[in-house]
This record gives C-alpha cells, structure tokens and sequence, in this order.
C-alpha cells in the first residue's frame, strides 16, 4: 500500500481526569473515504479536532502522547503536534479542511456566504478578488447550488440546511485539500437532503481524489459512503477493516452490539407484525 | 368498535407578522386503533409536530375533530379537559429538556399522580413510582436523583415512566428516540414494545427515521407539506409505496448495509416553502384507496 497521507500514532488526549482519546492509532491513505465510528462520548470528535490542531484551543484538553503525521504534497513528512500555530494555519483549511455537522453555526452570519468563500481562497491561494470570486462561483456551480450568482450574494440565514451544508462543502473543497474531515456532515439534515449531500460528497471525492474522514454515529451514511471504519468505544478503537468485512463479520463484541442496534431499513420484508431488536449484552469497559 | 383517536379534516395555519400563513396541517384524518402503533412520517416543516400538539390539545385547530374514545375534544374548556388528558400522554425528543433540574426524578414520576388527585404524598405513591421505575428498567435507587445524574438513555426511560404514571391508553411520541444513541436507542424501543403489549398502549409515533418505523409500526402515514399523502399498513407504505414523495423518502433513507449501496441523485431539491400569501391555499388533495386500508392522495 502507498505512503498514508496522515497516520495517528498512540494519540491520547486527556481533560483533567478524563481520557477522551487513548492511545488510538490509524492510517488514511490518498483518496481513502475511512468513517471513525462511535456514539456520543466515545472520543471520535476529539480525535478530528486533535489532528486539526484544534482540541487544546480555550480547553483544558492535553495531549498526553501520540505523534500525527502528515505528508505534505513535497512527500515531506511532519508531525502535527509539534507544528506551530503559524504553520498550522497554512495547513488548516489548505491541505487539511473540514465540514462541522451545524453549517449556521460554523458560517459567520455576518458575511455574505460568497465573501467567506473568497477570503478563504484569496488567504490559501494568493489569488486577487477578481480570481478568487470566480473560483468561488465555479465551486458553488460544483456541489450544485441553484442560481449560484444569486447565492454568493446571500447571507447564510437566508439558506435551507442543506444549502448551507453545500456552501460549507464548496468552501472546503475551494482550496483543493488532500484531506476532508467531515464531523456529522448530514446529521442536522433531512433525509431526502441528507442522500443529496452524501451523493454529492462522493462525487466530488470521486473527482478530486483527495482523502475524506467521516465522522458519524450513523451506520446508515457510513455503509452508504465509506471504504473502511475505525470503531470506537469509550475513547479507545475497538475495531477496523474494510466497510464490508465490518458489516459482515464483526470480531469485537461491541461492534456486534452495535450492529444488532442498528434498524436496518428492508430487514422487515414480509412481515406483518412490528418485532423487537435482538440485543447484545456488552459489559461497560470504563473504570 | 369505535378507534381510540379519531381525527377529521384537522387543519392549522399560522399567521406571519409580515404577511402570509403557514399552511401546517391541511385537512387531516387518521385513525389509531388500540394497542396500535401509527407512525407520522416526514421531514422538516411536514406538519408532524403540529398534528402532535394538536392531538394532545397543546394548541388548537382552526377546523375539524379530535375525538378520543368517541368524544371530540377540540371544544372542551380546561377543566374538561383534565379529564382526558389522563388518557394520553407525551414522550419528547429531547430528555435533557423535558425534565425538571431542581427536581428528583422520583417527584417528576410522581406528579402526574398528585396533579390528577389520584394520590397523595407518602408511602402508596413511593411505592408506585418505585414500581414504575422498576417496569422501565431502572432502580428503585434512582428515585432520589436528579436528570443531571442520567445519562439520555436513562432520562428517556425516566420520561416513559412519568408518561406511565396515569395509566394512557394514548401515548403521543414526538422523535422520542431520535436523540439517542443507537444501541439505546434499540433498548428503549425494545421498552416502548414491551410496554404496548402489557399496556395495550396505542403510540402516535412521529420521526424522520423510515429504518425505525419500519421496525415499529404498525400503519404509517406520510405527510408532505402539512398534507397526508399516503396512508397504509406498514407493509403496503414499505413494500409497495404508491406517492412519489414516499417513494422519494425511501429512496433517500441509507441502507445500513454497504452491499445496497445505491447511486444517489444529485439533485438539489428543496422542500417547497408551507408558507401561503393571504387569500391562497395549497389545493387540496383527495385520496384514492388502493387496496384495502392503503390511502394515496392523488398527484397530477
């Protein structure tokens, strides 16, 4: 297999007392659509924000031990952790972007969704106004946002919830970056808007190549989108392999819990009668 | 035998400060029978929420009828209706904010019962709520606790306990799983069967999730944009859908099973605004049945 573009090594982050992440190590390579797995609590957002350099900003997080190394497009190799924040900020939204679950909040209510495109791909790219604005339109026209001039002209309240996830897709993705982190892209989304957006993801990871991290607690979107899967627990990983071998033959008792939770729309073909799910019983690992 | 809840050509529409109504209910009849689960399915704006609140008389229709055990309870004054609001009760999605912080958990169980003047404080509703708590799975323990010391689960069976208390043959479920994780999501679920069946309870069942219907239903209705636009037993709606928008919903629902992946749509489509100037009405839409019990309004 190639170089991975980025590998978490032994990463443990802690607050205080509480270890959110422990010693968790994983690989994505170039063009890889990898899903982290877990339900609420189980550290997989903390890792995104951690490889995003994110996770100790106003918090009382620590990174206690753990390298994360990313391969910049020269082939160099560097560790994020021991990267400055200056340098970090060249990183961040560049090489590495990333899509938040809630687009009203994570869009700045005062700017028009156009100007938040251009300042992002003018301070990336190093491109005029002029270039930059039709970089942005050309990205709008990309995820397919209807009347595009118009909505560059838009403020993010005037959006659906699903235009506005478009607007955080384009401006993601307007910088060319090797590696999305997509936390909860479509979990704020209805359903029909939710398949829209999934759809769009992998046509646009199709073109671009570029490595994706989806973070979700929805079997659904993750048999739907991703080739492979960390499942986590109570901050530590508990299994990983391919979409299909997990699905399919899951080793860890957890993830066979998980599995059997999960309503799986078509298993109730043919029957008249509603019918209870057939729990796992997993002892709580957790001190 | 009469249903339990009956509702007739239900519409509500709200007025906007700058002009123009929101159509969210749009002459809606359904039926629940006892013992019965019907889910209301649909996405953001539908009228889902409101037909909740409607049929628990949170607010009030602007025409038709809700008649619970036969009676219409869309006229009775407060006092009246006390008296009927024993028989149904709701569960909400959000269990952090549907629970008192300054209160034990055991008082919150508890007051439907002293609210109603069916028991007084002391040992007999101590003993209620303690077996309460035990059908729902906790511990007698807990009683003494506050929602801050549960985890969502916990509060959500917290709240199907207080939902308990009064003895409903309706219970009104507004997303009441949606919040939760997935494997206890499974186990309240799990909860609300179980219950159904030694309660005979009836569920008003309404969320976004078709996988969860699908498991618990056992008829659904689609509502589009304030209207019902399909209306059948489980299987019908899931195995042979008839209106394009549940078809489109069906389409849209993943599949947790990556052998089934589909090539999805790429299209942009937006759900169409329920809000109406002054004057205007979205038609109305009539319904055709396909085969027995299975309802879909007609499309043109």
């Amino acid at each position: 297999m190639s170089t991975p573009i980025l590998s978490v090594k032994n990463l443990t982050v802690n607050f205080g007392g509480f270890t959110a992440v422990d010693d968790l190590s994983f690989n994505l390579y170039p063009g890889q659509k990898l899903a982290i797995v877990g339900e609420s609590g189980s550290g997989k957002s903390v890792s995104a924000l951690t490889i995003m350099q994110l996770v100790t900003l106003g918090t009382r997080a620590e990174i206690a031990e753990g390298e994360i190394l990313f391969t910049k497009s020269d082939g160099s190799v560097i560790d994020l952790l021991k990267t400055s924040e200056a340098d970090m900020r060249k990183i961040r939204g560049n090489d590495i972007a990333m899509i938040f679950q809630e687009p009203l909040t994570s869009l700045n209510p005062v700017f028009t969704t156009g100007d938040q495109v251009v300042e992002a791909v003018q301070l990336h790219q190093g491109l005029d106004r002029d270039a930059a604005q039709a970089r942005a339109l050309e990205m709008f026209e990309r995820v397919r946002i209807p009347r595009p001039e118009k909505v560059l002209n838009d403020f993010p309240h005037q959006l659906s919830g699903g235009m506005r996830q478009r607007v955080m897709i384009a401006m993601a993705l307007s910088c060319d970056p090797r590696v999305l982190i997509a936390d909860e892209p479509t979990t704020a989304l209805d359903v029909t808007i939710q398949a829209q957006i999934l759809g769009l993801m992998r046509e646009l990871q199709k073109d671009t190549g570029s490595a994706v991290m989806m973070i979700t607690h929805d079997m659904g979107v993750v048999a739907e989108f991703a080739d492979d899967i960390v499942v986590m627990r109570n901050s530590k990983l508990v299994e990983q392999g391919s979409v299909l071998d997990i699905f399919s033959k899951p080793q860890a008792r957890y993830t066979q819990a998980l599995l059997a939770a999960v309503p799986q729309l078509g298993s109730m073909t043919g029957e008249d009668n509603p019918r209870r799910f057939d729990l796992i019983e997993v002892p709580e690992d957790r001190k | 035998m009469t249903p339990l809840l009956e509702i007739r050509d239900l519409s509500r529409t709200y007025r906007l400060k700058e002009g123009g109504k929101v159509h969210a209910l749009e002459h809606v009849s359904l039926t629940l029978g006892r013992a019965e689960t019907l889910a209301i399915v649909g996405e953001s704006g539908c009228g889902k929420s409101t037909l909740a609140n409607l049929t628990c008389r949170l607010d009030t229709p602007n025409t038709g009828e809700i008649l619970l055990d036969g009676a219409d309870i869309t006229k009775l004054g407060p006092r009246e209706m006390r008296a009927h609001r024993r028989k149904m009760q709701m569960i909400f999605q959000d269990p952090f904010a549907s629970l008192d912080p300054r209160r034990t958990v055991g008082f919150a169980v508890g007051e439907p019962l002293i609210v109603n003047g069916l028991m007084c404080k002391g040992p007999e509703l101590d003993e209620t709520v303690a077996a309460l708590f035990e059908r729902v799975g906790l511990l007698r323990e807990h009683m003494q606790q506050f929602p801050h010391q549960f985890s969502g689960g916990q509060r959500q069976r917290i709240c199907i306990a207080r939902a308990l208390a009064l003895k409903p043959e309706l219970v009104i479920a507004d997303e009441s799983v949606s919040a939760l994780d997935v494997s206890v999501q499974a186990q309240v679920i799990n909860l609300m069967m179980e219950l159904q069946e030694e309660m005979q309870l009836s569920y008003l069942f309404i969320t976004h999730d078709l996988a969860v219907v699908e498991r618990m239903a056992h008829r659904v209705a689609v509502m589009y944009l304030g209207q019902v636009v399909e209306l059948g037993t489980r299987r019908a709606i899931f195995e042979n859908p008839q209106h394009s928008y549940t078809k489109r919903l069906l389409d849209a629902a993943p599949i947790a099973d990556p052998r089934q992946r589909r090539e999805r749509s790429l299209l942009t489509g937006d759900i169409p605004s329920p809000v109406w100037a002054d004057g205007e009405a979205p038609e109305r839409v009539s319904m055709r049945e396909v085969s027995d019990g299975h309802f879909v309004a007609i499309e043109h």
